[in-house]
């Protein structure tokens, strides 16, 4: 079915309405006309037929009724649109006051007839011995009746048409805020996210709609300035090495050096470019993240097992820097376990550089799938606490470049493996402690 | 070991084939897909390393002309390309591991070795030993010159995969794989850590050192005379 616009629709409904309201309406009018009709013929017939009677008071055979008949035919012929018909109790015809009269009922009462073009109301009613019909000829009234449902129709056609063409015109009118919100929809491009519906001049209905329209734009002119702020941090974390790699082999080629020289050299350049190729796939992970990629296999899990396996990895790493790493709680989940173990990887990792020593490193896990890592440690400011997670964010802005220790994406991949499988991860500094606290959903 | 290199980027197929080669593989370098073809079906390779995006022929249409013409030849991909369905791809079609670029030389000789030891049957060994450090696997004890080492379970899985793989240099991403069951790059030192401490119990007390640290590659166990 092709799809109808709104003014369209808007439209059409109109003229539906219209024309049940005024359908109704004239079918209402004709009734009630037809009922009057009605009552006046049955008042004429029966004042008419009751007066007929009393010539017929006495009439008991077919014969004696010819010497009533002239006073009869005189009463009838001051009305031209009256007949008579006089039947026996055995059901033979004793007079018809006119040809071509219709049969009429069995019952006694009023009846409406229909023969050869006529219309007739009759009235019939019993004598001792004989049954008597008044007819009226109501042709006249049932054409009017006809034209009258004919100018029903008629008017019920106009009424739609017009209310449709009005309602047309209505709906276009009011709908012209709607076509302005798509104008404004329409002119929007990266260069322009910045554009914003005017909701306060919006009529109400569509102000929710505005307001809906004004977030979307605002989340993606966030995104898109992530993401331009992501590029631009990618081609500064990348020039830092390069230009490193750059310099030392120039320098290094400028003039003939020892074996051991230009052994160093390449020793230099390959760690710089281990750095740079790790980067890289850590970007590529993160950009497969946000184009929704990342699936995660949904296997069983037991988190302490996992955790434990972990907590075994960088325990040498723990105990050199005098650490205590602990781990408190049971939790099971289903997910996938290298991308969670990388996860908690990095949280460890994090954890393990900001603790000094003699300090602790937790990690909590409750049933409600709850998983938090605590460290002991210096506290981070509060504004500071949701950019950890920020791509090449980092905390103390002078460990920045040339350190090609980290580039900052730990927080950014652990948070993005949270995210893809349905969770939430969010950090905290209290009381001496530094928590992240992740929430996975439950699973069955 | 004869090694088939089909990858259409002159300098990488370049430097696989002299790094392949000085590792003591003999190598054959295809630069296009159809000679890469060709070389594949009538060539008697132990291993195929093919690249996925190639002119005239995909690595994908080489493979399937491979295992068509029922050759079980192992296949390693390499790829630029990290997409899942490309991964899924490659192993429906009977690819037998699949390295994404950038990655180290080191990580794909480890792999290329991996490969060419799957078709052997895997070694019966009880113990495994090198100079005067033996392991024995049964009774999981390690000595050396003849006295007894005591080994955390995590320290004997990393010195049995070392004294399996003696000779060859394990990069620090294949051993946090092999041993901790860590697969992703963690680009913390913990690797270099355990090392420390493993050396610090086998190596320490003893000047014929076994094992060593390959810069910028990994560490590899092995008797060195000089």
């Amino acid at each position: 079915m092709p799809r109808l616009s709104l003014g369209g629709r808007l439209a059409l409904l109109f003229a539906a309405c219209t024309a049940a309201v005024s359908l109704s309406a004239g079918l209402l009018f004709s009734h009630a006309s037809e009922r009057h009709f009605v009552e006046l013929d049955q008042q004429l017939l029966s004042a008419r037929l009751s007066q007929l009677r009393a010539h017929l008071a006495d009439v008991d055979s077919r014969a004696a009724l010819d010497d009533h008949l002239p006073a009869l035919r005189g009463e009838l012929s001051h009305q031209s649109d009256l007949a008579l018909r006089i039947r026996g109790n055995d059901g033979t015809l004793w007079f018809d006051s006119r040809a071509g009269l219709p049969q009429e009922p069995r019952q006694p009462g009023l009846a409406t007839l229909h023969s050869d073009g006529m219309d007739y109301r009759s009235l019939c009613q019993a004598l001792p011995n004989a049954q008597i019909t008044l007819f009226l000829d109501i042709t006249h009234h049932q054409h009017f009746l006809q034209r009258m449902q004919q100018l029903i129709w008629l008017t019920v056609g106009l009424c739609a048409l017009a209310t449709a063409l009005l309602g047309a015109w209505a709906a276009r009118r009011g709908l012209r805020p709607l076509r302005q919100m798509g104008a404004v929809a329409a002119s929007v491009n990266a260069r322009s996210l910045t554009t914003r519906l005017p909701v306060a001049q919006l009529p109400e209905e569509l102000a929710e709609l505005g307001q809906t329209v004004n977030a979307m734009l605002q989340r993606l002119d966030d995104a898109f300035q992530r993401l331009s702020a992501f590029s631009a941090d990618i081609a500064h974390e990348l020039r830092t090495p390069l230009s490193n790699l750059l310099t030392h082999t120039q320098v290094t080629l400028t003039r003939p050096r020892s074996l051991e020289e230009y052994r160093e050299a390449l020793h230099g350049n390959l760690e710089e470019l281990q750095h740079m190729a790790q980067m890289v796939n850590d970007m590529l992970f993160l950009a497969k993240a946000d184009h929704g990629l990342l699936m995660p296999s949904r296997q069983a899990l037991d988190l302490a097992t996992e955790t434990d396996a972990l907590l075994e990895y960088y325990a040498p790493l723990a105990e050199d820097a005098g650490i205590t790493l602990l781990r408190r709680g049971e939790a099971q989940t289903a997910g996938d376990r290298h991308m969670l173990r990388r996860a908690l990887s990095n949280l460890l990792d994090n954890a393990l550089r900001f603790t000094p020593p003699g300090g602790t490193i937790e990690v909590t896990l409750s049933p409600g799938l709850h998983i938090e890592i605590a460290n002991t440690g210096p506290a981070i400011a509060a504004q500071a606490l949701p950019r950890l997670f920020d791509r090449f964010y980092r905390e103390d802005p002078m460990r920045h470049e040339g350190s090609s220790e980290h580039a900052g994406l730990g927080l950014a991949i652990t948070r993005s493996i949270v995210l893809a499988h349905g969770g939430g991860i969010q950090a905290r500094c209290e009381g001496g402690w530094t928590r992240f606290v992740i929430d996975l959903p439950q699973t069955g | 070991m004869k090694l088939l290199i089909v990858e259409d980027q002159a300098k990488t197929g370049q430097y696989l084939r002299q790094g392949l080669s000085e590792a003591g593989f003999a190598t054959e370098l295809a630069g296009d897909g159809e000679t890469g073809q060709f070389l594949a079906l009538t060539g008697d390779h132990d291993l195929l390393i093919l690249d996925v995006m190639l002119p005239g022929r995909d690595g994908w249409q080489i493979l399937q002309a491979v295992r068509q013409a029922g050759l079980d030849t192992p296949v390693l991909f390499l790829t630029a390309r990290d997409a899942v369905e490309d991964r899924v791809h490659g192993l429906e079609l009977g690819a037998d591991d699949y390295l994404v670029k950038p990655f180290a030389f080191s990580e794909l000789l480890a792999r290329v070795r991996s490969l060419l030891r799957r078709g052997a049957s895997p070694s019966q060994d009880t113990t495994l030993a090198l100079a005067d450090l033996r392991l024995d696997l049964i009774r999981r004890r390690a000595e050396r010159a003849g006295s007894r080492i005591d080994l955390t379970a995590k320290e004997f899985a990393l010195l049995e995969l070392l004294l399996r793989r003696q000779g060859e240099v394990l990069p620090k991403s294949l051993i946090a794989s092999q041993v901790w069951d860590m697969n992703f790059d963690s680009d913390t030192n913990v690797i270099e850590v355990a090392i420390r401490r493993l050396r610090l119990k086998i190596d320490d007390n003893h000047a014929n050192k076994l094992i060593h640290t390959v810069r910028g590659m990994g560490y590899v166990l092995e008797e060195r005379h000089d």
